[in-house]
């Protein structure tokens, strides 16, 4: 028999995986807070899907400030820590929200370390 | 048991740095080590390599980086497989790693951990087929000399980066368990270097040294009622105290750093108090039973007594720093003393085979 059977616990096991893998399709409110003599943006509210991982956050943020490949920008969290770049939206907001927001910091030389 | 009862609140070393127990498996995750086979991808060899010795094998810390590897990857290669020409237009900015099946590896994992999402994502394959996990050793990494698939890598593959990611991560623990990092920026510039140049150096004191201003130990049971007021007036809770203020117990934290990797992604980050409502300390079994329910279902009796009387196979599997962790386990006491060396209790998710 090579098949494995319909109730195998692995089965089991495999489906319960897949459930935990589901995208997540709600959004997420991010704001954008300019640090020290970086530029301010006109509008800094912005949804964003809470799969997005934070490099997508960072990329979307160079592109509203017009920055171009290799310009600095520094990007915290409530002014205090770098995320890790493959870390999601999701997670971060669950941890690190505040009134309803996850707020980005952003600056053009290392702030905090 | 008993014995581990009585030493471990003995009361003779509390107020001064660390008890033996949290030295004694913090050095045991320092000590860890994982085996890798390195093979130069054989379409971009250069002319004239020697061929057949393209493959460089080592035992690699679990809690380093492969930036620090990459060093003696390259002098391996330099010397023993490239001739000159090769060895002068060859540029380490370019290198990267992937593994058999084609996973990029990340330049700001732990090494450590690299390997346990490599053994969870084979137990995936194993469940699906319902054969035994194959016990090949080592994990076997193909390094590529051109063209980084930069914007997934994420990273430059310099030690610099690295060392940015890493400060990043070591930052962001600390603010998870104090809701600041004041103990992190509290160090002198020359302390936090030393952080980053002990796991270079493998060189446990240095670290812990420096480590043990941040990281609380798990030394005392926990605080109940009063969090360690008692020694307030003794030790002033200043971070640049010799020893480790009896508050920064694990047990006092506001939450513990951890992350749950599931087999090929995603991973899952959660707020993990040291103490569940009623007072008791929160358990693995705990954790993986809310976030992961159908693959951890909760235990209608306490863990110890169901488990006579249990014929459902366990679904899942959890591992840390590649250890097959009990469920029982205390949050507080596995991220003072199975942490990586960036502060964070990383817990491995596998699959049993059917």
């Amino acid at each position: 028999m090579t098949q494995p059977e319909e109730d195998s616990p692995g089965l089991k096991a495999i489906k319960a995986l897949e459930s935990y893998r589901k995208k997540d399709p709600s959004k997420i409110v991010v704001r954008f807070k300019a640090v020290g003599n970086a530029p301010i943006m006109k509008q800094n509210f912005y949804k964003i899907n809470s799969v997005n991982r934070f490099q997508a956050v960072i990329q979307f943020l160079r592109k509203e400030l017009g920055w171009h490949a290799g310009e600095p920008l520094f990007t915290y969290i409530n002014l205090a820590f770098s995320p890790t770049p493959d870390d999601t939206v999701s997670n971060l907001y669950k941890m690190f929200a505040t009134d309803g927001h996850l707020i980005v910091n952003y600056s053009t030389t290392a702030a905090w370390g | 048991m008993a014995a581990y009862a009585t030493t471990r609140h003995a009361q003779g070393n509390k107020e001064r740095g660390t008890d033996y127990h949290t030295t004694l498996f913090r050095r045991l995750t320092w000590e860890g080590t994982v085996p890798l086979e390195v093979r130069v991808d054989a379409k971009e060899l250069p002319a004239n390599s020697n061929r057949g010795l393209e493959c460089y094998y080592v035992q690699a810390p679990r809690v380093s980086y492969l930036p620090l590897l990459l060093p003696e990857v390259h002098k391996y290669l330099m010397d023993v497989v490239f001739d000159e020409a090769a060895a002068t237009s060859l540029k380490e900015d370019d290198w990267w790693f992937e593994t058999e099946e084609g996973t990029l590896l990340k330049w700001h994992w732990p090494i450590g951990l690299i390997y346990d999402n490599h053994t969870i994502s084979a137990s995936v394959r194993a469940a699906a087929s319902q054969r035994a996990l194959s016990q090949a050793l080592p994990l076997r990494l193909i390094l590529h000399l051109v063209s980084p698939p930069t914007e997934k890598l994420m990273l430059a593959p310099s030690p610099e980066a690295c060392k940015q990611a890493f400060m990043g991560q070591l930052k962001e623990a600390d603010f998870i368990r104090w809701g600041n990092t004041k103990r992190i920026t509290g160090l002198r510039k020359a302390e936090q270097d030393g952080i980053w140049e002990s796991i270079k150096e493998h060189n446990f004191e240095e670290y812990w040294r420096i480590a043990s201003k941040v990281t609380p130990a798990a030394s005392s049971a926990p605080p109940i009622g009063s969090p360690g007021n008692n020694s307030m007036h003794v030790r002033p809770p200043s971070i640049d105290a010799g020893g480790v203020p009896e508050r920064d117990n694990a047990y006092a934290v506001r939450c513990i750093p951890a992350r749950i990797y599931l087999p090929d992604g995603p991973f899952i980050q959660e707020l993990v108090p040291p103490l569940l409502e009623d007072g008791s300390p929160h358990t693995l079994h705990h954790f993986l039973s809310v976030h992961l329910p159908l693959l951890f279902p909760s235990r209608p009796s306490p863990p110890t007594s169901s488990r006579v009387n249990q014929p459902t196979p366990e679904l899942a599997y959890a591992l840390v720093q590649g250890v097959l962790t009990p469920p029982e386990a205390e949050m507080a006491w596995l991220g003072a003393c199975l942490a990586g060396a960036d502060g964070w209790l990383n817990v491995c998710i596998g699959l049993n085979r059917g």
